[in-house]
């Protein structure tokens, strides 16, 4: 088959969809989880929702709602106790610890095949049904539409919580709304990119565009446009050269990053020089 | 504020504080680290209760939000960002706090005149993290004057700037004091530099509160009997004041010192002796 007929067959046309979905939601999220700098908790979420796939896969259940249950379990935990940027390193260190305990205790107690939870680790990108494209392009929707009800508030307490505060916002229920729209994310993309590579989508995008641009808004247009970029051209590229999809997406994507320092790094000189 | 007192986890930070601030005056609130000096702007604000005594901003109760009163506070996460311009950081000032999606029509024409009246139309466009601390000052006064305050609370907005810059933004508060006709707090580690505008000062030391006119309150007599010892002030020829006896409030701290972050005590007061000989 040459590479038109692949990407024209089914299941390259789901994992098309549903990483346009994720993209999209990536995009916006990321953005706040470069400006907030919780990558640590982004790259927590991640794993943690591993344990809940684990314990959904254990009862019987799909993996979709454990991972729903625990990551936005996790999100609240850390969105409440972690508001305060002093504690908050290690309030997602405990959570994330104990939660990989439960996951570790859960797959031993599974005496059946790991299929489900080593596709929940490296994700199954071309194994995507139609019904979860729907799944994700729903959650996506849900993400998007609510990142951008919040945007500005969400911002203010982002970029100078304390004068946010004085003028009336609640900078903790800020949080937990930005742990549960993160939660949500990684909940989705994780059944495209996997556990392991969640992080990719969600910061390389985003720390390139805080780099290479000066208003917020543009940066999350940037950032969503990375992160389509670096997943269209990711699937194009495992179809026509083969590998894994998530190889290819988290290299373009890290590449992307480095490009952007580098170009930002030699602007600066530039100026430096001018002037 | 009358009798006022703050407890912070369970231990008073001052107690039976009482002063007003008249409109169209600026105090300065000085004392020494963690005595309480912005913990004393956060209950104006409405961040902290008080948990004795009673306060009244502008005629109410301090509450969040209140759009007469701008703060601006110590420290903002936003001035190391690339992705933020000076004029989106003026216009979250303005509507920061809204949800959902709807612009208000006036925004542009409000954060245009904030950034006229500070003087930092010409670097608005540029990156928070390109800019020196002078211009970021600036910045956050636009920020925190975007709705022409009635009420203006600082916190150090001269720390980290060199003498010229420090120069620059106590003429910059003492405009801002001429045109709005508000009333002014700031907290400062240094009096000097802001001397000459000011109209009260509020010393914050030893869990109490002094306040009054300039020579009221920083005289021998008054702080020798707040610090429990004998302060000398030299007045140099140009007219600076040189607090001498306060190395010995950090040299050595007393058993109820509120700030017990500061283990060095021989780096402490280098950083104090060079404070008050500035």
């Amino acid at each position: 088959m040459s590479v038109w007929q692949l990407l024209q067959t089914s299941f390259v046309q789901n994992a098309f969809y549903a990483v346009t979905a994720v993209s999209l939601a990536a995009g916006v999220v990321g953005y706040f989880v470069v400006l907030r700098r919780q990558a640590f908790a982004a790259h927590a979420i991640g794993h943690i929702g591993f344990a809940g796939a684990a314990g959904a896969v254990l009862i019987g259940l799909s993996p979709v709602w454990g991972l729903l249950a625990f990551c936005l379990g996790a999100g609240l935990v850390i969105g409440v106790a972690g508001t305060d940027l002093d504690d908050r390193d290690a309030v997602v260190g405990v959570t994330l610890t104990a939660a990989l305990g439960l996951g570790v205790l859960f797959i031993s107690l599974y005496s059946g095949y790991a299929n489900a939870t080593y596709s929940i680790l490296f994700g199954q990108i071309l194994g995507v049904s139609v019904s979860d494209v729907w799944l994700v392009a729903a959650l996506s929707a849900v993400v998007v539409l609510a990142s951008s009800g919040v945007f500005r508030p969400l911002l203010f307490a982002s970029v100078d919580g304390q004068s946010a505060a004085a003028r009336g916002l609640s900078v903790r229920t800020m949080s937990i709304v930005f742990m549960s729209l993160l939660a949500l994310t990684t909940v989705v993309a994780i059944q495209i990119v996997g556990v392991l590579l969640v992080f990719s989508l969600l910061v390389a995008p985003a720390a390139s565009a805080e780099v290479l641009t000066r208003h917020p808004g543009r940066a999350v247009v940037v950032a969503t446009l990375a992160a389509l970029g670096s997943s269209w051209l990711g699937l194009f590229l495992a179809v026509w050269i083969g590998g894994p999809v998530s190889f290819w997406i988290t290299g373009l994507a890290s590449t992307l990053y480095l490009v952007a320092r580098v170009s930002a790094a030699l602007r600066e000189r530039g100026r430096r020089v001018a002037a | 504020m009358r009798d006022g007192r703050v407890d912070l986890s369970g231990r008073p930070i001052w107690q039976d504080a009482s002063f007003d601030v008249e409109s169209g005056t600026i105090a300065v609130i000085l004392g020494p680290n963690g005595a309480g000096k912005s913990t004393l702007l956060k209950s104006v604000v409405g961040l902290v209760g008080l948990s004795a005594g009673t306060l009244e901003v502008l005629g109410d109760a301090p509450r969040r939000g209140d759009a007469r009163v701008g703060y601006m506070a110590q420290s903002r996460e936003a001035d190391s960002l690339t992705s933020l311009t000076g004029r989106d950081y003026v216009g979250l000032g303005y509507d920061g706090r809204r949800f959902g999606w709807r612009r208000s029509r006036d925004k542009v024409e409000v954060v245009e005149r904030a950034l006229e009246l500070t003087g930092s139309r010409p670097f608005a466009d540029q990156p928070l993290r390109t800019l020196s601390g002078g211009q970021r000052q600036r910045l956050a006064l636009a920020h925190a004057t975007v709705f022409r305050p009635e009420l203006l609370l600082l916190d150090e907005p001269l720390a980290g700037l060199d003498i010229a810059a420090q120069a620059e933004i106590v003429d910059l508060i003492n405009l801002i004091r001429d045109t709005t006709g508000a009333a002014v707090m700031v907290v400062a580690h240094d009096l000097n530099p802001l001397a000459h505008v000011v109209d009260q000062v509020i010393w914050v030391a030893r869990r109490q509160v002094r306040s009054g006119p300039l020579d009221e309150v920083v005289n021998e007599t008054t702080l020798s009997a707040l610090y429990g010892h004998p302060i000398e002030i030299i007045v140099t020829p140009r007219g600076r004041r040189v607090i001498v006896g306060l190395e010995e409030e950090f040299a050595h701290p007393h058993p109820h010192g509120t700030d017990h972050r500061h283990e060095d005590v021989h780096e402490h007061f280098a950083e104090v002796y060079d404070e008050v000989t500035r």
